[in-house]
């Protein structure tokens, strides 16, 4: 009796939210999944393609290589902006006079419209009035302006650099907390034991923060499956496809070339990846992705 | 103490790294001259806020800013409301828990490019293109918010629930009386975030406003880079003002939000 | 307590109506990236609806990259915009997925519409044979080149020849400083012209077949790489967009330049040197050039086609095309208009004029435009390739077999 009462409550609670997700985002699913399946375009009606479209996608099309390839690099670089999110937050985790000054400043870029992030990066990166180029030529480590936006070296990394600019105060602040929640008492034992700070760091810190980091792979690999504003704005994907992410691919296959069918295999593509590597970073820290539970 | 010159002088160094761009932009939407011109200043000369005057003949926008606002407060309730009941239903030991609570994980897979024309058919049927609550619909609720919360009141001391069911609350009670006071922080990482995320929403509104008068303000962003290009300090001029709304309201909610998502984070 | 009882008034209409009024006739006119002329619009759609009493236009704007996802999505829902401003290839590539309507039978029964096109620039949007849409303004590619630069390093005029192109690019290169001698754009197939003019077909006649991979391409391609990793040609051309090319050119440092007339107001608006000394107007050899065209569609999903062309054909009226020709000093196709801008530009600023004259003639020689339903994905396969070559970064024989497969395939499957 009681239970079923709860159950109902349960109900009444969750419907809302979960119908919002259902509708804008399981449904939408499903009709990727069936439609990767097909030959459908908005005039034409739809027809069994069976598996031609993972079959182009996985043998016949370099493009997705490179995309997903692309995709794995800026995921890559996800670690890199949490040790240094991580670095940034051991030096403000103290009883340091302004730490709240330093946190507000590095996070600050955070809440950036990122469309608004893209051009502002995208003029930093300018030949003439950017103040990248011009800082390297006074320090005198370039002679020549650097088109970093346009090179196919260079590309990619501009874009991940503008993305960890963004994101890199949201990972100090996550971890942060992780750190403040870590009992002072197993540091002084520690203190007591006579364990030098490296190893403080590494028995006790690391350990104790593996929730938030996490938290922050799976923040930080959502943000680069999905950083699709960024690159939209501050190159296209070009030059080439030196910058295109699976993201992108997935928006100009459908709305530039037209082939929602191909783009819906796109999509259950990296939707299942995605899936994959949640896992992975799932076993990785351990089974126990306490973020959630 | 001896290690606290060295700390301040890291941390000095990143924050000019973190602010370098924020500077940049400000210096440029006040420049009046060729921003084109190498070398650059690094102080604006002369500096000018005709840029500023020009966005706001250009582009209707109090109109933008006016949308923006509906847009992002119909947003924040919803997720203030859907998502406390969400996180507080998840707290509670249900049939099915699990489950929900993956399936909820996996909608965050699914990217919002690849949804755009099923939630536009669907949208169309229940008659919403081109109005605020449309606009909105898709942003009511999200997956990060509800675990925010759900940490939040797993970390309300159970005895405190019991004692509230023995006095015979009802569980909506117990949401707004005993869980939603103690979650303050929670309750602000919401409107940040919520308000950041639909403030920043560019593709949705993208598609689904038609008339000029529903636009928001990332729209007007890209309508102006399209009018314009990048050959003036207008364009510097006009990302000022779409971010400056935004970053007040973080500056203003910033302590508890900062709070909320330490305590919301982690359950530690 | 007045202002709040508005505020609250305003957002609950707002919420409450979705916006598409059934009360009258509606016509929705999507265009492309054209708000500057938002006061002319109003007054064609007032004058319109004075025609046609209860038609009222709906116009919506969206921005180049953002056209097709809307148009898309509201073919999608069957609802699209009854008129449609498209530019380029794409015109094509919606007719050939069926989204718009043919008008030849419209051209037919209106031969006092057909009559006011230039023939050439109506010609391209000629597929299987059918008319699907009629110019709205029109440009295509010149070569605009650096007076200065050209007299420094000893040379008198324009090339006549591709070789020619290459000589004077390298002389001017030789410069020294950041000094090139050659740019041009490279979206919607602009650079064709260079590939044009050595006798490098893109595709068989019948459009079925990849025609490029052969020797006279690979030599091309080899010397303009050669050119680019040099000083004779910017590497920009390759990798640029939009404003990078023009810029690095209105900066004074490179000799040629490739690009539309449009491209004019935005120079002289950058470059403070321009004037009719320092800069110089001409075509490329063999007079190829690449049309950017913008043109006004039916889409076929329209509830009142009829409606749809008394649109068309007012928008394209001379009254309204000389309107539109005046404000943005822009060239419409419709001749007779033309005729008259030409003869106001002509008095008011020779350079401007000069530009617009290149528009007008040789459009006999326009290229780098086939009416293929896939374009923009034929063009994705190729380009990539061609800018693997340009860049030195794979060798041209390579490159061209490996784009010549891609295109192929693109080719195949539609």
């Amino acid at each position: 009796m009681r239970s079923r009462r709860r159950a109902m409550v349960v109900a009444c609670f969750l419907a809302p939210a979960l119908l919002i997700f259902i509708v804008y985002r399981i449904l939408p699913l499903v009709w990727n999944i069936v439609l990767s399946f097909e030959y459908w375009s908005p005039l034409h009606p739809a027809t069994w393609a069976g598996l031609d479209n993972y079959q182009e996608m996985l043998l016949d099309d370099d493009v997705f290589w490179q995309a997903l390839w692309n995709t794995l690099i800026f995921l890559g670089s996800q670690p890199v902006a949490i040790a240094m999110a991580l670095g940034i937050a051991l030096l403000v985790n103290s009883d340091l006079k302004g730490a709240s000054v330093y946190r507000t400043i590095v996070f600050l870029s955070y809440p950036l419209m990122t469309v608004a992030v893209a051009i502002i990066w995208h003029w930093m990166y300018n030949e003439r009035g950017g103040l990248i180029n011009y800082a390297l030529r006074q320090l005198g480590i370039i002679h020549q302006p650097i088109a970093f936006l346009d090179s196919f070296a260079w590309a990619l990394p501009s874009t991940i650099v503008a993305n960890t600019w963004q994101v890199l105060g949201f990972f100090m602040i996550v971890l942060l907390s992780g750190l403040q929640n870590i009992p002072p008492h197993l540091y002084e034992a520690a203190r007591v034991d006579g364990a030098p700070a490296w190893a403080r760091f590494f028995r006790i810190t690391l350990p104790m923060l593996r929730p938030s980091i996490f938290l922050c792979l799976v923040i930080g690999m959502l943000n680069s499956f999905s950083a699709f504003d960024l690159i939209y704005v501050m190159t296209n994907g070009g030059p080439g496809h030196a910058t295109e992410l699976l993201i992108t691919y997935i928006y100009k296959e459908g709305f530039v070339s037209t082939r929602f069918d191909y783009a819906a295999a796109l999509t259950v593509a990296q939707f299942a990846i995605l899936l994959l590597l949640t896992w992975i970073a799932h076993r990785a820290v351990g089974g126990n992705a306490g973020a959630i539970e | 103490m001896r290690k606290m010159w060295w700390r301040h002088a890291a941390l000095i160094v990143i924050s000019i790294i973190m602010l370098a761009p924020f500077y940049w932009l400000l210096k440029t939407a006040v420049t009046s001259e060729n921003i084109y011109e190498y070398p650059p200043h690094l102080l604006p000369v002369r500096p000018q806020l005709f840029n500023f005057v020009d966005v706001w003949y250009l582009i209707p926008f109090p109109r933008y800013l006016f949308n923006s606002i509906v847009v992002s407060l119909i947003a924040v309730a919803g997720n203030l409301v859907l998502n406390a009941m969400a996180g507080f239903a998840l707290t509670l030991p249900f049939v099915g828990r699990r489950s929900v609570i993956v399936l909820l994980l996996s909608c965050t897979l699914i990217p919002f490019q690849a949804t755009i024309i099923p939630a536009y058919l669907i949208t169309a049927h229940l008659g919403l293109l081109n109005s605020y609550l449309g606009l909105a619909l898709p942003l009511l609720s999200t997956i990060v918010c509800i675990f925010i919360f759900k940490a939040s009141f797993d970390a309300v001391p159970r005895s405190l629930i019991d004692a509230a069911r023995i006095d015979g609350l009802g569980e909506m009670r117990i949401l707004l009386r005993v869980m939603l006071p103690l979650s303050t922080p929670a309750i602000a990482t919401n409107i940040v975030l919520s308000f950041i995320w639909s403030w920043n929403n560019f593709l949705w509104p993208l598609i689904i406003t038609r008339s000029q008068d529903m636009q928001t303000l990332p729209l007007g962003l890209a309508r102006f880079l399209s009018y314009m290009e990048d050959t003036t300090g207008a364009l510097y001029a006009f990302v000022v003002m779409v971010l400056a709304p935004g970053l007040l309201v973080f500056l203003m909610a910033q302590s508890a939000f900062m709070r909320g998502l330490t305590t919301g984070a982690t359950k530690g | 307590m007045k202002r709040r009882t508005f505020l609250a008034a305003t957002a609950a209409t707002a919420l409450a109506t979705p916006s598409i009024a059934q009360s009258s006739k509606k016509l929705t006119f999507l265009s492309w990236n054209i708000v500057d002329q938002a006061d002319l619009f109003k007054t064609w759609f007032a004058e319109f609806g004075k025609l046609h009493p209860g038609v009222e236009i709906e116009w919506l704007d969206k921005k180049g990259p953002d056209l097709p996802p809307f148009y898309q999505t509201q073919l999608a829902a069957g609802t699209p915009p009854d008129v449609v401003d498209l530019q380029g290839g794409i015109g094509v590539e919606y007719a050939a997925q069926g989204a718009l309507l043919d008008l030849t039978p419209y051209l037919k029964a209106h031969p006092d519409v057909k009559a006011r096109f230039n023939a050439d620039y109506l010609g391209n949007w000629v597929w299987e044979g059918k008319n699907w849409l009629v110019p709205f303004y029109v440009a295509k590619t010149l070569l605009f080149y650096n007076k200065t630069l050209f007299k420094k390093a000893g040379l008198d005029g324009p090339a006549a020849s591709f070789d020619e192109l290459l000589s004077h690019a390298g002389k001017i290169g030789a410069g020294g400083g950041d000094q090139t001698g050659f740019l041009t754009l490279n979206f919607d197939w602009l650079y064709w012209a260079l590939f044009r003019m050595n006798d490098v077909e893109l595709l068989t006649p019948d459009l079925k077949q990849p025609a490029f991979d052969t020797p006279k391409m690979i030599d091309t391609l080899d010397r303009l790489a050669k050119a680019t990793a040099g000083t004779a040609i910017n590497k920009i051309s390759w990798t640029g967009r939009w404003v990078e090319p023009l810029g690095a050119f209105a900066s004074g440092q490179v000799g040629m330049l490739n690009a539309h007339s449009s491209a004019y107001f935005f120079l002289k608006g950058q470059g403070a040197w321009i004037n009719p000394d320092t800069l110089g107007i001409a075509e490329l050899p063999g007079n190829w050039s690449v049309p950017t065209l913008h043109g006004y569609g039916i889409s076929k999903g329209t509830k009142d086609p009829d409606l749809a062309w008394a649109f068309v054909e007012f928008c394209t009226a001379k009254k309204q095309a000389q309107e539109m020709a005046d404000n943005r000093r822009i060239l419409t196709g419709y001749t007779d208009v033309d005729n008259v801008l030409m003869a106001r530009v002509q008095k008011e600023e020779p350079l401007a004029y000069a530009v617009l004259k290149t528009q007008l003639e040789h459009t006999d020689k326009l290229c780098g435009n086939w009416p293929l339903p896939s374009d923009s994905r034929v063009k994705d396969a190729f380009y990539p390739e061609l800018q693997n070559a340009l860049l030195g970064r794979k060798d041209p024989k390579t490159a061209m077999k490996e784009a010549s497969r891609k295109v192929a395939r693109e080719l195949r499957r539609t």
